[in-house]
């Protein structure tokens, strides 16, 4: 299991914010960057603002926004409750000079800190192939609440996960029944929920939310990190090998013509004699 | 004396003739196109490459947005395929779906008579993709397996796949090849994405009785019939 704490961002008011997206491990030539947009603060629809230009408009909690290929470069965000003037109201996050690098794929995810104060946390999403028969899952912490665990069928498989942390582990594919708990604690605070990891994709599970709006997941799948088999067995007993020479009854049939051409050449020398 | 003389040419005959005639009737261990060429041939309806989201706009313009739910979602239920045939080489057999050993091979079915389809790739039928259906070729208890016959098949022989909705897809061999293990184009094969296509492997080629196993594997690819 890796785990992982991004770059946390504090509510902006403050002036100029570093959000680096660290850079993915493929290093695409192309000068774009993937990125993806999550809205996980319960109740509030919200405009999303990029370089003063809105991105998306009467966004809603619980959505998430398509894989967008953006230009590689800095980006100032700024997120307002739906429909207010940008030019004349305070964002209610705000993060300037965010570095989007190429070939970077991220997800932003506009959520609630532990103590519930709205902030944007980037995370870069690992695509990298999983092997034959297996399945990537990450699970974000970007609810309002203290630390975790998460639970695959009655399992823990991540223990105290805190917000803003992720954690992420292979899994053989298949269907799981996933819930949320306090850590160290059987107390479940979202769930079950049937999750469908599907072989070679990433499954990523966001739990966001509040005490007061409640607390649900949100899941951002990514497919094509599938790898082939290593190899197709086939057979164990020579049967139909190619290479065993001559099948017995050619050789019999062989044997038999041989045979009878020594036999009739013979008496056709001796009746010339 | 004119019997010695019809004896000895006969005995020739017999001689020359049978083995011959064996060699003659041997399967090639290559027909058609060659695997990696049938598989990337066009589909009949050309297939273009999605394009992930959008290109980046010219300027400072940014993307169109599409917001979507992110709740969980049910996965959409694939109908597995149930039956194999191959009524020119007298193959048919039911179909398992199967996955991969611990080690990273294909899963087969222990019955060599029944085979396997992979079930993490494309269901034959998909819009596009490989579908792998693979089978022993024999077992030391078992004799020969269900695609024994399959070293045999030729291009133009019809492949009928049978789901367990009772519909069907019929195929068009269009290529068979023996190709030496290391060799053989696993990413191709079970390519998940370009033109549909069903791929039949089994084993074949010398059979090494120390390692118990074959060199090769025997790959038969075939397209949609129209």
């Amino acid at each position: 299991m890796n785990r992982t704490r991004p770059l946390a961002l504090v509510a902006g008011t403050t002036g100029a914010l570093a959000l680096v997206l660290a850079s993915a491990t493929s290093a695409s030539a192309a000068d774009t960057a993937t990125v993806s947009i999550l809205h996980a603060v319960p109740d509030t629809p919200v405009d999303v603002y990029a370089n003063g230009e809105e991105l998306l408009s009467d966004f809603q909690p619980g959505t998430l926004t398509d894989p967008l290929t953006l230009p590689a470069g800095e980006y100032d965000l700024a997120v307002f409750p739906a429909g207010v003037d940008p030019a004349t109201s305070q964002p209610a996050i705000k993060a300037d000079d965010v570095a989007v690098p190429a070939g970077a794929n991220a997800t932003v995810v506009a959520h609630l800190g532990e103590s519930g104060t709205p902030v944007l946390t980037p995370y870069v999403n690992d695509l990298s192939a999983v092997g034959a028969g297996d399945a990537r899952l990450t699970v974000r912490h970007t609810a309002a609440a203290p630390a975790v665990d998460v639970r695959a069928g009655g399992t823990v498989v991540v223990p105290g996960l805190t917000n803003p942390e992720e954690a992420s582990l292979t899994v053989p594919a298949g269907t799981v029944s996933a819930d949320v708990t306090l850590a160290g604690t059987s107390t479940v605070a979202i769930g079950p929920a049937d999750l469908t990891l599907a072989e070679g994709t990433a499954t990523v599970v966001y739990a966001w939310g509040s005490g007061d709006a409640g607390y649900e997941l949100a899941v951002q799948t990514f497919t094509g990190l599938h790898s082939s088999p290593s190899g197709v067995p086939g057979g164990s007993a020579g049967l139909a090998t190619d290479d065993a020479g001559l099948p017995l009854p050619v050789v019999a049939l062989t044997a038999l013509g041989l045979g009878a051409a020594a036999f009739g050449a013979r008496r056709v020398v001796s009746s010339r004699a | 004396m004119r019997t010695p003389a019809a004896v000895l040419a006969l005995g020739l005959t017999l001689a020359i003739g049978t083995p011959t005639a064996w060699a003659l009737t041997r399967p090639e261990p290559t027909a058609g196109v060659p695997v990696v060429a049938a598989l990337a041939a066009p589909a009949r309806a050309p297939i273009t490459a999605p394009v992930p989201a959008a290109t980046p706009p010219p300027g400072d313009r940014l993307p169109e947005a599409t917001a979507r739910p992110a709740a969980p979602t049910v996965a959409p239920v694939v109908v597995p395929p149930v039956r194999l045939s191959l009524p020119a080489r007298g193959i048919e057999a039911p179909i398992d779906p199967v996955g991969v050993e611990p080690e990273g091979e294909m899963t087969l079915p222990e019955d060599v008579d029944r085979v396997g389809w992979y079930s993490y790739g494309p269901v034959p039928g998909a819009a596009e993709g490989a579908a792998v259906v693979a089978g022993h070729v024999d077992d030391a208890e078992q004799g020969l397996g269900a695609l024994a016959p399959l070293r045999e098949a030729e291009p133009g022989d019809e492949v009928v796949v049978e789901a367990a909705d009772g519909s069907t897809t019929r195929w068009t061999v269009t290529g068979r090849e023996t190709i030496d293990k290391p060799g053989v184009p696993l990413g191709e094969l079970f390519a998940r994405t370009g033109a549909p296509r069903l791929v039949l492997i089994t084993c074949g080629g010398p059979f090494d009785a120390d390692l118990r196993s074959y060199r090769d594997n025997v790959v038969v690819v075939a397209e949609p019939r129209p």
